[in-house]
């Protein structure tokens, strides 16, 4: 036992490594050694009693061996192996880690499976976790994919936010890269570890990638962040396509999502990116006629054409689809457009005009009396949906007053916004560097490369050739050639 | 109104017609001493079909135009509707012999024609065929066959040797397809007749070619296009030269109403009231150059006041009939915008007084304006004011330097994104051919909405 533990402290030393190539030799070493370690059967015994003396934090390969090897043998009651476990993932070293890369994502499977931890524990942890090894959260893992589902599916949405709010810009499984820099090496871009070679995700299909960003759409439409739905179902519609003839069902199904989501959120159907793939642009047409239709029905004046789109559909359908309550939100929240769109023409209107002028989709008529429209456009005034007051003068009838928003923003205002989108360009600056680096050191790049230079050492060769070309034939008279 | 009138007048609003009740300003008579050709009887049919004071003069007229011409079916349309409209008029009633006669001398009319056609393509004489065509066209053309017509017409072409003839190839063609009411092909042919002659002939030409492209693009709505080019005909040919089309009143009435409707001031300024070569159409309607001018000086109810009074008569005019709504809420928009120009703000009361009618309630026609885009300006309904938008040009810079820094960024992201996505070839790409969803399993999801 002494000697087990020798060898699992014995990474990292006590003061530590500061040379990258010495670090990652002695990582590889002590993760290989570790490896050769839990397959003695005395490890699994003692597993569970090692565990209190290594340090989570410190030796992170060798307690991520001993959490292992002590779930297998069952060795350890299970509330105190739920605790371990906790401890590990919030406090593991992620550098080390990137050198037991499969041994990690087992026990990441273990919580997302969903049975051992409750689905809200279970999600936070994953959060910490992933968020640990890839702060920029732009690379996407598998456990992603897992991890929005199990957010989604048990209504946990609210911790895996910090995750789910990231920009996913690389994705694992390129071919043919060459990485220089060793593993260990601190300033190596999330993109260039997390990799399947390194365990820390698996392989993706595009499938997957599709799920993500459409549970990601769903998690934000239950939140009711709009603009943050709208954009990750962009991603999903805009997926490219190779050919053009293909398109995926989830993108279809993101699609009339995206329709109903641009309707609450802009009061308008969205209008289709100009990158979407052609297959995926005929799929919609055809497969979104539905939502198209409420989409157009939203703009018109008079509600009854979208109360007919609805009912000709039916609730069933909607239900089916699995967008019922969008469609319900939608028809609900026409009005509340209709009234909007009256600030672009009045400053002041009389409650009785408004509910003159206005109707409601649900039952394809204005309402009822004017206190009925006090009381929904108070509802707006309330959730900061529009800004304006409603008037009650003593000598006359009530009426909605719109505030006219001040249009110039102050010269510090608007430098202040300037600088905070420069600030936010300027956090991309570590992705393009490192997007650069791997596709500058791709194998098909390296190859076209040098073709290209070969082309240009040809080209130089044959500079009579060339000289010859740039010199028409009327000039062949002159002196041009003559001094040649 | 008598009870056939009435009948006459109810059957043509169920065909969507448009019905005139208002007097005209012109009289009949004179109206149509200036038209020649096959229009005397297009235009003495409109008025008759529209205008209820003139329907039965108009129709009168229209069947003795008919009776000299050579076309059947156009004597049939006029006794027809003369005998809903009045039925005690002895015009009223066919006249079977005429029309027996009529008929028949037109078929042995038809055959003999074409029978020299023939004899003509057996000599292979090149003029000889061209005039053959260019005869039987003509001869088509009156009896009203205008689809055979125009398909002879254009048999010409390839017989053409001088460019007086190609010339006139050109101008029956351009008037057949006006008969027809096909805009495009009218475009299409006079196109084929620019550029092919001499300077002079070029200048002689200049005002049919002008007002016929007018014509086609008024028939399209373009409305700016055709007002520049009424406006730029020459008023030095003598009118005889485009008489088939229009007469200077005419010019005069189109060119400066679509300009009223699609310039501004100081274009209208330049391009009508300043224009020497128009001046002489203008002097043929003098209600349309103070129109003009009123709009110009600012006196825009003065303006639309004078229009108004003309509206029956545009309303009887072949060309202008379809557009005349349109036209005229352009002008009244325009009238409306450059009205609210000089102030920033404006009662509603004022703005009643200059603009509206009994039957006209400006506040929903500036909501209207408002919505479309068309004026920039807000009402307040409550203190019964409008206050015009000045356009901030500071504000709108500060708007769009934000967005387009916000997207660049969103834009950016997203390139980065696509190109991980390629180099890991994850792209979509169907497994096989006939099935366009690839391999995928069912992805539905419950939706839960917090």
């Amino acid at each position: 036992m002494d000697q087990i533990a020798s060898v699992l402290l014995n990474f990292p030393p006590a003061g530590g490594i500061a040379d990258d190539d010495l670090y990652n030799s002695a990582a590889k070493s002590h993760s290989q050694s570790v490896d050769k370690l839990a397959v003695t059967p005395n490890f699994k015994d003692t597993a569970a009693q090692l565990l209190d003396h290594v340090d989570p934090a410190i030796n992170s390969i060798s307690h991520l061996s001993l959490l292992i090897a002590a779930r297998a043998a069952d060795s350890l009651p299970q509330p105190e192996l739920l605790a371990k476990i906790s401890i590990f993932l919030v406090s593991f070293d992620a550098r080390q880690i990137r050198y037991a890369g499969k041994a990690f994502a087992s026990v990441l499977d273990w919580v997302t499976s969903g049975n051992l931890f409750p689905a809200s524990v279970a999600v936070d942890l994953v959060t910490a976790a992933l968020l640990r090894i890839d702060p920029t959260g732009s690379v996407l893992t598998t456990h992603h994919v897992a991890l929005a589902k199990l957010a989604y599916t048990t209504d946990n949405v609210g911790p895996a936010l910090p995750l789910l709010e990231k920009n996913i810009v690389f994705y694992p499984g390129v071919k043919g890269l060459q990485e220089p820099r060793p593993l260990g090496s601190p300033d190596l871009p999330p993109a260039s570890y997390v990799t399947v070679e390194s365990g820390l995700t698996k392989q993706l299909s595009s499938s997957d990638v599709l799920q993500y960003d459409l549970f990601r759409g769903l998690c934000f439409i239950q939140r009711r962040s709009w603009s943050q739905a709208l954009d990750a179902l962009e991603r999903v519609i805009t997926y490219p396509a190779r050919d053009t003839h293909s398109c995926s069902k989830i993108m279809v199904e993101a699609h009339n999502k995206w329709v109903l989501i641009g309707l609450l959120l802009n009061g308008k159907a969205p209008t289709l990116p100009t990158i979407t793939a052609p297959g995926a642009q005929k799929a919609f047409s055809a497969l979104g006629k539905p939502y198209q239709s409420i989409g157009n029905a939203f703009g018109e004046s008079t509600g009854r054409l979208l109360k007919t789109e609805y009912e000709g559909l039916g609730p069933q359908f909607f239900s089916e689809e699995n967008n019922l309550s969008l469609v319900r939100l939608v028809i609900q929240h026409y009005q509340r457009w209709q009234i909007l769109k009256l600030r672009q023409v009045y400053t002041k209107i009389s409650l009785e005009k408004i509910r003159t002028r206005t109707q409601s989709a649900e039952t394809g008529a204005p309402l009822a009396t004017e206190a009925e429209v006090a009381q929904l456009i108070q509802e707006m005034i309330d959730e900061g949906m529009l800004s304006g007051v409603i008037e009650r003068p003593a000598d006359g009838p009530a009426y909605l007053s719109f505030h006219v928003p001040d249009e110039v923003l102050s010269e510090a205002e608007f430098g202040q916004r300037m600088l905070q989108t420069a600030q936010r360009l300027k956090e991309l600056e570590p992705i393009v560097k490192a997007t650069n680096e791997r596709l500058g050191t791709h194998r098909d790049y390296v190859r076209f490369l040098s073709g290209q230079q070969k082309k240009d050492k040809d080209w130089q060769r044959d500079y009579g050739v060339g000289f010859m070309n740039q010199v028409e034939d009327e000039d062949l008279m002159t002196d041009a050639v003559a001094g040649f | 109104m008598a009870d056939s009138l009435l009948a006459f007048f109810t059957l043509m609003d169920n065909q969507d017609g448009t019905i005139v009740r208002e007097p005209p300003n012109f009289d009949l008579d004179l109206y149509i001493q200036s038209y020649r050709g096959r229009a005397r009887f297009d235009r003495l049919f409109l008025i008759g079909r529209s205008s209820v004071p003139l329907c039965v003069d108009a129709l009168k007229l229209a069947i003795a135009e008919a009776k000299r011409g050579k076309d059947t079916h156009r004597y049939r349309e006029a006794v027809e509707c003369l005998r809903v409209a009045a039925p005690s008029e002895p015009e009223a009633v066919f006249d079977q012999k005429w029309l027996e006669a009529q008929d028949a001398e037109n078929k042995t009319e038809t055959n003999r024609l074409l029978k020299e056609l023939k004899g003509y393509k057996n000599n292979l004489i090149k003029e000889s065929i061209r005039m053959g065509n260019e005869d039987l066209a003509k001869h088509l053309e009156s009896i009203g066959d205008l689809n055979a017509a125009s398909e002879t017409y254009s048999k010409m072409r390839p017989d053409v040797s001088t460019a007086k003839q190609l010339l006139d190839v050109g101008k029956h063609l351009v008037r057949v397809s006006i008969q027809r009411r096909e805009w495009d092909m009218v475009s299409a042919h006079l196109s084929k007749m620019g550029g092919a002659q001499s300077a002079e002939d070029e200048k002689a030409v200049q005002p049919y070619l002008k007002i016929a492209h007018g014509i086609a693009f008024l028939g399209r709505e373009k409305f700016k296009d055709a007002a520049l080019s009424f406006l730029s005909a020459d008023s030095n040919i003598p009118s005889s030269t485009y008489g088939e089309l229009a007469s200077q009143s005419d010019v005069a009435i189109y060119g400066g109403l679509l300009a009223l409707a699609s310039m501004d001031r100081n274009e209208l300024q330049t391009n009508v009231l300043d224009n020497a070569q128009f001046r002489t159409f203008l002097e043929q309607a003098p209600h349309i150059r103070r129109a003009v001018a009123q709009f110009v000086s600012g006196r825009y109810s003065a303006c639309i006041a004078i229009l108004e009074s003309y509206r029956p008569d545009y309303l009887l005019d072949i060309y202008l009939q379809k557009h005349i709504a349109a036209i005229y809420s352009q002008i009244r928009s325009k009238c409306i915008i450059q009205y609210l120009t000089p102030f920033s703000c404006v009662s509603l009361d004022t703005m009643n007084k200059a603009f509206g009618g009994p039957d006209q309630v400006i506040e929903d026609e500036l909501a209207n304006m408002i919505q479309s885009g068309a004026l920039q300006a807000r009402i307040n309904t409550i203190d019964k004011l409008v206050t015009t938008k000045a356009a901030n040009p500071r504000a709108q810079m500060q708007d769009s330097a934000l967005r387009m820094a916000e997207n660049y960024e969103k834009q950016g992201l997203d390139r980065l994104r696509r190109m991980g996505l390629a180099a890991a070839d994850l792209e979509l790409k169907s497994v096989k051919k006939s099935n366009p969803f690839g391999s995928q399993s069912d992805l539905m999801l419950e939706e839960t909405l917090g």
